[in-house]
């Protein structure tokens, strides 16, 4: 399934469904889902107050391990220091995070851009062995966290009684002002089975 | 009666700026707002119609742009829903700056519970702190029906002209109660620089414009016994605090009035004992009241009929 293979917005009037299109599109790249997100439909109707989306999620991503994307190596030997060369810079903040928690911020040095030197006094073959599999960033959880940000920030304001349904790759979000009438959710069930048979 | 004036905005360098400043003091202009960022000034300013050419020449000479900005001395409300990411920064903010550039000072105002279709209202603190005033612009959203028989009530209590935007293209007729409607300025995610947005904004700009010429001829009718930047001028000079005062407009003038940003009980009897050259005091000319906004101050100057002359 390629990125935003299908990318649907329904409304009476077209204009308002193409503008309204705009923002969602917008509200999805501010918070980065266009690579995750595989099929979305939505459907809105103002008279009704009624807000509804399914959406198909690609595969999501492994979890990142330290040595996913730096190498480990060895510092000065007497001090049994461990080397740490990054190959993506934009795991550094939280794997600094995790070192300072792990070591202290004072024996967690870098001297260069790319190089941190960590100082510590364990076996180092073994402390590189438990720092490679070290869980520095898990997208799959931010993923959701931002799924429910953008369904938040895509529904108007207004509608404040909400459903929502989250599977292994699916997402379902029903949103209005009034009660939630059950074929409304029934009607966003049956929209993400659409998705889902399309080739 | 005083001569005509003009509102003018000078952009330049900061350098010898103040070569403006004083030629407009001399040829009796008044300088409203003076708005320096690092190396450059933005001067916003009321200058004597005859006098223009002069200021344009030494702008010039000073290497600056003088454009002519027909919102100066209006302030103006720009209402949205709510203050959630929904509305704000785009394109209320947008809309706000777009006015500012034509001399407009602009409020933010986000209602408490703005947002929605049937469960929409305003409260009356919110309504008489948008009547404070001179227009009031409400940003709203993509949906015709909303626009159309929704939100209107959210103009309810609210004297002062209502201009509504919104996305889909309306008439004003269409828009109950609203006095201008100015279309494709919906909501939207991204800041608007598009040429098809930002030329929706010149014509929302244009018919903002042409709300407060028609304000101003009404009032051309019944003069205001002193003019607003008159009595700025006056303030600045008989009470030095507000120099201390660090919001960007200390005074933001009106059509009608000025808001001054010292605290009520502290200076509301310095303000009505201002003294004109004439001989008169501004409580003679003037209502002083409590603004809604903060503890601010808020004058609304007199007709000629209630004061019986002008000065």
């Amino acid at each position: 399934m390629e990125a935003l293979e299908t990318f649907v917005v329904e409304s009476a009037v077209p204009a308002e469904a193409a503008a309204y299109r705009s923002i969602v599109a917008d509200v999805i790249s501010e918070l980065m889902l266009g690579g995750a997100i595989g099929r979305i439909k939505i459907i809105l109707r103002p008279e009704d107050s009624l807000f509804q989306m399914a959406i198909l999620l690609r595969g999501s991503q492994p979890p990142v391990r330290l040595a996913d994307f730096a190498g480990l190596g060895y510092g000065v030997m007497e001090r049994k220091e461990v080397k740490i060369s990054i190959r993506e810079e934009k795991y550094l903040p939280k794997l600094l995070e995790k070192l300072w928690a792990r070591y202290g911020r004072g024996q967690v040095l870098q001297p260069e851009r790319n190089t941190l030197i960590v100082r510590q006094d364990q076996d180092p073959e073994k402390e590189i062995e438990s720092l490679g599999s070290m869980l520095i960033a898990d997208p799959k959880e931010s993923l959701q966290s931002r799924l429910i940000e953008m369904a938040i920030r895509s529904t108007p304001e207004g509608f404040r009684v909400r459903y929502h349904a989250m599977k292994e790759n699916s997402f379902i979000f029903v949103a209005s002002e009034d009660t939630l009438k059950p074929e409304w959710i029934q009607q966003a069930h049956q929209m993400l089975a659409e998705l889902q048979e399309e080739q | 009666m005083a001569a005509v004036l003009e509102p003018y905005i000078y952009e330049g360098g900061i350098h010898k700026h103040t070569l403006i400043t004083e030629l407009l003091e001399d040829l009796g202009g008044y300088l409203i707002q003076k708005i320096p960022a690092a190396t450059e000034v933005t001067l916003i300013m009321l200058i004597p119609k005859k006098d223009v050419p002069l200021i344009e020449e030494l702008g010039k000479k000073l290497l600056g742009k003088l454009t002519s900005a027909p919102l100066t001395g209006t302030e103006i409300a720009v209402v949205s829903p709510t203050l959630a990411a929904h509305h704000l920064p785009h394109s209320a903010c947008d809309v706000a700056e777009h006015l500012r550039r034509d001399g407009a000072n602009t409020n933010m105002i986000g209602l408490a519970r703005g947002m929605g279709r049937r469960v929409a209202l305003s409260a009356d603190y919110e309504r008489r702190l948008i009547n404070e005033h001179d227009i009031a612009l409400f940003s709203f959203g993509t949906f015709a029906d909303c626009i159309k028989n929704k939100k209107p009530k959210l103009f309810e209590g609210i004297d002062i002209p209502i201009i509504a935007t919104g996305g889909p293209d309306l008439r004003t007729e269409d828009v109950p109660n609203a006095d201008v409607y100015v279309g494709n300025i919906g909501r939207v995610a991204h800041r608007l620089r598009k040429s098809e947005e930002l030329s929706s904004l010149d014509i929302m700009n244009k018919k903002v414009a042409e709300v407060v010429g028609v304000m101003r001829e009404d009032m051309s009718k019944d003069p205001l016994s002193v003019l607003p930047p008159r009595v700025m001028k006056e303030i600045y000079e008989q009470i030095p605090q507000i120099e201390q005062v660090l919001t960007p407009a200390p005074i933001t003038l009106q059509l009608d009035g000025l808001r001054v940003k010292l605290p009520y009980a502290e200076f509301h009897k310095k303000v009505e004992d201002l003294e004109f050259d004439e001989g008169t005091r501004l409580i003679e000319l003037a209502r002083v009241t409590p603004s809604k906004m903060k503890n601010y101050i808020l004058i609304k100057i007199k007709r000629e009929s209630e004061v019986g002359f002008t000065i």
